[in-house]
């Protein structure tokens, strides 16, 4: 480029911007993107007038007017050039009505673009970086790294000068907070003061880059990206686990794993060979997406969306690029076809999860995740087990086993009475019934009694009864049996009907005597059968109720029982069935006499492979299957055998039972799986799932490179591709969002979009340079961290003076430090912190710390596990917030109301608004008023013993900084006031320090203690403590 | 710069130095209601004008400058409220004819069914109002102001379940991370309220509970504008606005010690740094403090005359009653909020619908007649829009088993009925007319697009010129889609 222009980079104010020769990528390109893309882009089905103006090849050919757009290095004679200039507005192009317009000076930047002969270069984000000398130092500016000489020389062009660095307790505190989301303690501004070396500051930043909290504060900002929440996200909303995900993110910062590593691990660890577990959990990332379970939907649009999402989040992360907008058409702006959409689809559109998520804990596929603790318990028991297994194994072969009966008949099966209630309600059994207190038992003599030490009465005005359900043991209906309960009339008061009513699940079993007046009156039939007339009064009278008779055939299984009268009063007692008389002990010694028994007599404890064996006739078993009786017998009825085999089947039993408590207790976690067959993929007419178009098979946008040549047409090429040294976009959209983390901006603005539509960068060589210096240093995160926070750039102070606010109001040239509120974790984790409160444990599963009531039940599904929220307390309320449960229908407020994304799509970039709102937050959470009433014991306790003391140690605990003397003055001022106010009245004070479940020293005094409350509140709410400046 | 492709990110610098003329409340208010009315003291703003908003927006004169939403999720039947079918009586129990059917998809609710069998409804249905629009018995009082109301037979969607049905007529995308309507006219048109939030949502209890459907964030969501846009829900219990009380033990005297104190040393720090974000800070400070009054004073309801109350029913007292939430959207109104949105659930009929659907009518049907009477008595609702309605519709086949008397419907997105009143909407007409199965539209089709397009249009804006760039591409609320249903307009 030679030809030399007032360019305005669009994302700098003017009065910034030198002259500097015409660049088509950076000065062209982006206003043909703009303005005529939309219709001459590469979307060639909606393309006007067949001229396409994304490739200069279209932009010169003749059209069918004969016109030609372009006509290098002529005008005038350019069709182009001719409609931007028109006045006439049938002619104008862009056209008036479509909301886009030329300026005057783009049109004349186009103009002498043409002029000077319309060179065509490819957007500037889609050739590989390339690392430029950086430029030569500014004589008097302070330089630490080559970043410092890209950004001043772009401000000596400006006319801007660099502010020197700033006070060492900003440096800190500035660092701390972006390093590991949390203030330095005042030991550490202590330590830090106190070092005078030059290597104080790096040394710093490398205890910070070692602390585990950097892998916190880092993770948090990349499940923004991965769209990471706890639940599922549409309809129901249930509950997902998917934590140990974020376990693995945090520890993948702390040890520094290298990015193209971290990349492939978590688009494609599952397809690495012989993937560990962990490798496994990294890819959770694509299992963050929401899913749906909702009644009536149809699988096959849900495979589609998830894919769709994957596509999206997974493009928007490595590549920068707005890929979602070809799922319905060609991209208007980016060269990025239709069906390059749906060859990257077709990677994500073959996993063996289901579309419907079944509400469930865990869809799968997943994997569980134990702890090394657990993993070696696992281990042990399982040995264990196997020895026990072993020696039970060895006893049974060794034992002799006769049938004293084989071969001898066998006598018939006995019946007898079996007691089901008598003075007791059977174990389990809710008592219910007529009245405050149904069930009331009696004595002898002064009542009749017929056995045991009670009976029950009743006395009624018409329809009266007393019952019970819910037996845990229920009552087993064999064939034949009889039900039968004993009752006693009153006769100076008889009742007109008596009535029994049995619940095997429903009530619909019911005998009758006398008048036709109880449940299910008019009936007669099982449901309400009748069975004679009243009983006689004035003894016990057994009543008998044939089972069958009343449809419960054999195999029924009763909970509950009633005792019904019409009217009068009556006695009930002992109740049961008729029915065969358990196995005695010397039957018990013959397998057959067993056999014979079982077969009648169901049990339904028995295992049902050895009741499928018993089903079998003795003389059509296999050998093995009569073995298997045969050992079950020996190991559980023959009473000999059995006190042989007691002791080891106990222990296994326990082995077992702590082997499935373990494994309960084991947490697990979603994660991607590969179809056996793959699914076809297919391009889909405006994203449609029903308009299935050419097939497609899984393939990258090779204009972006070529795919390497041993990369295998799955998940992990396309990771591979993605992690090309020279890819085009992965290292520039990676050290973008770094950038952006620690400067509040990206180079890019729109660290999502490096597309024809997103913005230029601020320092093209400066990103080049990093993206090289990142990808050559073997994609090291920490090393490429530690390169920007050592920077000169970074260590400006960030005081603004007007002229400069005026000069560059975004701060995009960098002529003074970076200053931004910090991010809703970090304001309530600061407040933790200072309050002493904070739990250090790091990772695990999440927890649900203060929200105000009744939140999630005005939007929760009523079948919801997430409809009630249930406030954890003690430690659980004090953890890190990126550790906060999240419902992505409702998420925490107080996160939502400091910008934090709902996280039900994948974000690179938060808002940051100031809002009433969030004064709110600050001045009225509960968890904000405890971390004051927390903070203020810390001040009294360890601040020293006067007033002006304690003051500045609660404010260097909060900015690092010693106060001044007038906020000192200040804050003593309000001290006294608040302290003269709480002495008359201590009950305010009181109140105000109930506020959350932690415990009040009650060593201090109240009154001062709510004086420290006021004051360390009003530090937390100041703008400097909620701003990293 | 262009402020269509405003950043949320700039915004408090932006609207600082925009207007620093009018000081720091200006700014501060830029924020979250847009920039202060030099000489407004509280409520609505004196002349009408908004506060915040985009430069150039309205883009034409407005019929209406708010909107109260009454958003019945669950989806009610129209079969059985407003598209009177007379002809399905003689089909009782009778299949639904493949041809009317003619292979539209249905849910996997009933996908499986092996007959649909045609439901009637048993209810009747009555002419009103001076052009004799037919309502059905269930709605009482509405069929009294039927006249007022322009009735939509021919609304339609193409999502078939809940989630992506509600969050596509709420946000023009059957996929989370779009902003809601509501957000998309705080972001256009701002606030004429100086202390009260531009989007408001009211939840409503069913007989004292909540349930249903379930409802989610991002319906009230500002997807990729700013947060300051999505809407707050005013709450029925505690807190009316989250975290507005102050924390026991501390006096409003104390609380205003603290924040002058805490304005003093945020002013030092200022003259120290120069950050325009602290003046900002400084005035949300003001804001938040001046809610404190000002948010109580909107839920108070003891100024409301006997009249007005027993116009909306007994349940008007009871707070978070779907009667109670027409009577605070109405006073919401009058305070000059943007968009309020009313939601009520359990509108899911699937199975028993005679005996739900009584219920639900029996909540929402006085409220509703009195929010309309109530707004024209003060002669608001020549500039407040109504509407109506759920985010689709049900089948005239039954779904699980049906009698005479008891019938459920599955979901039906191809025809459904919402009605709209008041700003900009020719009162008394019905539009569009359906099949004899209210399964298709037979003519006047308005899809939810054009109906969101038309709820823009009476508030001034263009659909298609309200757009915010993000990941490259300019995006409205109407995606590529949407006509403005003229016939409708007054």
């Amino acid at each position: 480029m030679t030809v030399s222009a007032a360019v305005g980079l669009f994302a700098l104010p003017p009065d910034v911007c030198a002259e500097r020769p015409l660049d088509f990528s950076r000065d062209i390109l982006p206003l043909l993107s703009e303005n005529c893309f939309q219709c001459h882009g590469p979307d060639e089905a909606n393309r006007e007038a067949g001229l396409r103006l994304d490739d200069r090849g279209g932009a010169t050919t003749k059209l069918d007017s004969g016109e030609r757009a372009l006509v290098p290095g002529d005008s005038a004679n350019s069709g182009l050039y001719a409609r931007i200039s028109s006045t006439d507005p049938d002619l104008r192009m862009p056209p008036p009505g479509s909301g886009k317009k030329l300026s005057d000076a783009e049109v004349a930047r186009l103009k002498t673009w043409i002029d000077a002969g319309a060179t065509w270069s490819g957007h500037w984000a889609f050739e590989p970086p390339r690392r430029s000398p950086p430029p030569s130092q500014v004589s008097g500016w302070h330089v630490e790294n080559p970043i410092d000489l890209f950004i001043q020389d772009r401000l000596r062009e400006a006319g801007l000068q660099p502010e020197p660095a700033a006070d060492k307790p900003t440096l800190i505190r500035r660092a701390t907070l972006d390093l590991t989301g949390l203030p330095p303690t005042i030991d550490e501004v202590d330590d830090f003061l106190a070092d005078t070396s030059p290597l104080a500051y790096e040394r710093l930043v490398d205890r910070l880059l070692e602390s585990q909290r950097y892998g916190e504060q880092m993770a948090r900002i990349w499940l923004d990206a991965a769209r990471y929440a706890d639940t599922h996200g549409l309809h129901l909303d249930n509950e997902r686990s998917i934590w140990p995900y974020r376990n693995w993110v945090i520890d993948a910062f702390n040890r520094n794993m290298p990015f193209d590593q971290f990349t492939v691990e978590q688009l494609a660890g599952d397809l690495l060979p012989g993937p560990t577990l962990q490798q496994r959990v990294a890819t959770g990332f694509n299992r963050c997406n929401v899913t749906t379970s909702e009644g009536g939907s149809i699988a096959e649009e849900y495979y589609v969306r998830y894919a769709v999402d994957r596509v999206e989040t997974t493009s928007t992360v490595w590549l920068g690029l707005t890929a979602g907008c070809a799922a319905c058409h060609d991209h208007k702006f980016d060269p990025l076809t239709q069906k390059e959409f749906y060859q990257l689809f077709s990677y994500f559109f073959s996993l063996t999860e289901k579309a419907m998520d079944g509400n469930a804990l865990l869809p799968p596929p997943s994997v569980k995740v134990p702890s090394s603790l657990q993993a070696a318990r696992q281990r042990t028991l399982t040995g264990q087990l196997a020895e026990v297994e072993a020696e039970i194994e060895t006893a049974i072969s060794q034992w002799k086993y006769e049938d004293p009966l084989a071969g001898k008949p066998l006598d018939p099966l006995a019946k007898q009475d079996r007691v089901w209630f008598d003075d007791a309600l059977p174990p389990g059994a809710q008592p219910a019934g007529d009245g405050p207190d149904p069930w009331k038992f009696v004595t002898a003599p002064d009542h009749p009694v017929y056995s045991g030490a009670n009976a029950t009465v009743r006395t009624g005005n018409g329809l009266t009864q007393h019952y019970f359900t819910g037996a845990s043991e229920p009552l087993i209906v064999g064939a034949n049996d009889i039900l039968f309960a004993y009752v006693f009339l009153d006769p100076k008061d008889p009742p007109e009907t008596v009535q029994l009513q049995f619940n095997d699940g429903s009530w619909e079993h019911r005998a009758f005597w006398g008048a036709d007046k109880a449940h299910g009156a008019g009936r007669n039939n099982p449901s309400n059968l009748r069975l004679g007339d009243l009983p006689r009064v004035g003894e016990w009278v057994r009543l008998e109720v044939p089972a069958a008779a009343v449809n419960l055939p054999p195999g029924s299984k009763l909970n509950g029982w009633a005792f019904t009268q019409f009217k009068g009063t009556v006695h009930w007692d002992q109740a049961g069935i008729v029915t065969i008389a358990p196995l005695g002990p010397q039957q018990a010694e013959s397998l057959a006499a067993w056999e014979h028994y079982r077969k009648t007599v169901k049990h339904p404890a028995l295992p049902a492979d050895v009741q499928k064996v018993l089903d079998v006739e003795a003389d059509q078993r296999t050998a093995a299957q009569s073995d298997q009786l045969l050992r079950y017998y020996l190991q559980h009825v023959n009473p000999a055998s059995r006190a042989r085999f007691a002791e080891p089947l106990q222990r296994r039993s326990r082995w077992q039972q702590e082997l499935a408590d373990l494994e309960k207790a084991i947490p697990a976690t979603l994660v991607m799986e590969e179809r056996q067959q793959p699914r076809q993929a297919h391009v889909l007419e405006r994203g449609e799932y029903t308009l299935k178009r050419e097939a497609v098979e899984s393939r990258v946008p090779e204009w972006l490179g070529e795919l390497p040549a041993e990369a295998p047409a799955n998940r992990l090429g396309l990771a591979q591709w993605l992690t090309r040294p020279d890819h085009p976009l992965t290292a520039r959209v990676t050290v973008n969002r770094y950038w952006q983390q620690f400067f509040g901006t990206g180079l890019v603005r729109t660290a999502e979009d490096f597309g024809l539509q997103g913005e230029q960068p601020s320092h093209p060589e400066l990103l080049d340079w990093l993206a090289v210096e990142f990808v050559e240093s073997g994609w090291n995160v920490k090393r490429f961290l530690k390169l920007l926070v050592m920077s000169s750039t970074y260590r400006q102070a960030s005081r603004v003076t007007p002229e400069k606010l005026a000069a560059d109001p975004q701060n995009r040239l960098l002529a003074r430090g970076p200053r931004f509120r910090l991010d809703a974790e970090v304001i309530r984790d600061q407040a933790l912190a200072l309050s002493g409160l904070l739990v250090d444990e790091i990772g695990g599963k999440s927890v649900r710390p203060y929200q105000p009531a009744g939140l999630w039940k005005p939007v929760g599904f009523g079948g919801s596990n997430t409809s009630v929220f249930k406030q954890d307390s003690g430690a659980k309320l004090y953890r890190r917030s990126m550790y906060t449960f999240w419902k992505r229908t409702s998420p925490p407020p107080t996160m939502t109301a400091f910008d934090a994304p709902d996280r039900e799509t994948c974000q690179v970039r938060r808002a940051r608004t100031n809002t009433p709102l969030q004064a709110l937050v600050l001045m009225n959470d509960v968890q904000f008023i405890e971390a004051a009433r927390k903070f203020a014991e810390r001040v009294m306790t360890d601040g020293g013993q006067d007033v002006e003391q304690r003051i500045k140690f609660a404010f260097r605990s909060v900015l690092a900084r010693v106060p001044n003397r007038s906020e000192l003055d200040s804050l003593k001022a309000l001290y006294e006031d608040y302290r003269a106010e709480f002495a008359s009245d201590p009950e305010a004070a009181a109140k105000l320090l109930a506020a959350g479940e932690s415990p009040l020293d009650k060593t201090l005094d109240t009154g001062e203690l709510g004086a420290w409350t006021m004051v360390a509140h009003l530090l937390l709410n100041l703008s400097e403590t909620v701003t990293r400046g | 710069m262009n402020p269509l492709r405003d950043s949320a990110l700039i915004e408090t610098r932006r609207h600082f130095f925009g207007r620093a003329a009018t000081g720091i409340g200006a700014a501060a208010l830029g924020s979250l209601l847009g920039a202060e009315l030099p000489g407004a003291t509280s409520g609505a703003a004196a002349n009408g004008a908004s506060m915040g908003g985009l430069a150039g927006l309205p883009h034409f004169a407005p019929r209406a400058k708010r909107i109260i939403y009454l958003f019945m999720s669950g989806a009610p039947s129209q079969l059985d409220m407003w598209d009177y079918k007379p002809k399905m009586q003689d089909w009782f129990d009778k299949d639904l004819p493949d041809s009317v059917r003619n292979g539209q998809r249905i849910t996997t609710m009933t996908s499986g069914q092996k007959r649909f069998p045609i439901a009637p409804s048993i209810f009747k249905f009555a002419r009103h109002g001076q052009h004799g629009a037919w309502v059905s018995e269930l709605l009482p009082h509405t069929a009294g102001v039927v006249d007022d109301l322009a009735v939509i037979k021919t609304v339609n969607t193409e999502a078939i379940n809940h989630d992506p049905a509600i969050t596509y007529i709420q946000t023009g995308s059957q996929l989370p991370g779009r902003p809601s309507t509501g957000a998309w006219l705080s972001y256009g048109l701002g606030s004429l309220n100086r202390n009260l939030p531009a989007f408001v949502v009211l939840h409503s209890t069913v007989n004292g509970g909540f349930g249903g459907q379930a409802l989610y964030a991002r319906l009230w969501g500002a997807g990729f504008l700013s947060t300051r846009h999505q809407g707050v829900s005013l709450r029925s219990t505690g807190d009316p606005v989250l975290y507005l009380s102050n924390p026991d033990g501390m006096s409003a005297k104390m609380r205003r010690r603290m924040l002058d104190e805490l304005d003093r040393l945020n002013r030092e720090r200022y003259a120290e740094v120069g950050d325009p974000e602290i003046q900002s800070r400084i005035a949300q400070y003001e804001m938040a403090y001046r809610m404190q009054t000002s948010v109580p004073e909107l839920t108070d309801i003891s100024n409301e005359t006997e009249r007005t109350l027993e116009m909306y029913g007994p349940e008007v007292k009871k707070p978070g009653t779907f009667a109670a939430n027409c009577l605070l959207a109405r006073r919401l109104a009058e305070r000059g909020v943007r968009f309020t949105q009313v939601f009520i659930r359990q509108w899911d009929q699937h199975g028993n619908l005679p005996k739900d659907i009584r219920r639900q009518c029996g909540i929402i049907d006085q409220p509703c007649a009195a929010l309309i009477n109530d707004l024209k008595q003060r002669g608001m609702l020549d500039d407040t829009l109504v509407v109506w309605g759920g985010e689709f519709g049900r089948t005239i086949y039954c779904q699980g088993g049906l009698t005479k008397t008891n019938y459920g419907r599955d979901h039906h997105p191809r025809c459904f009925t919402k009605w709209l009143a008041g700003g900009g909407v020719k009162p008394g007409m019905v539009y569009g007319e359906t099949d004899d199965f209210s399964y298709n539209v037979q003519e006047n089709p308005v899809h939810i697009h054009d109906l969101n397009a038309t709820l823009l249009h009476c508030l001034g804006v263009n659909h298609e010129q309200l757009t915010f760039r993000y990941q490259g591409r300019d995006f409205r609320l109407t995606d590529v889609h949407g006509q403005v249903v003229n016939d409708i307009l007054a």
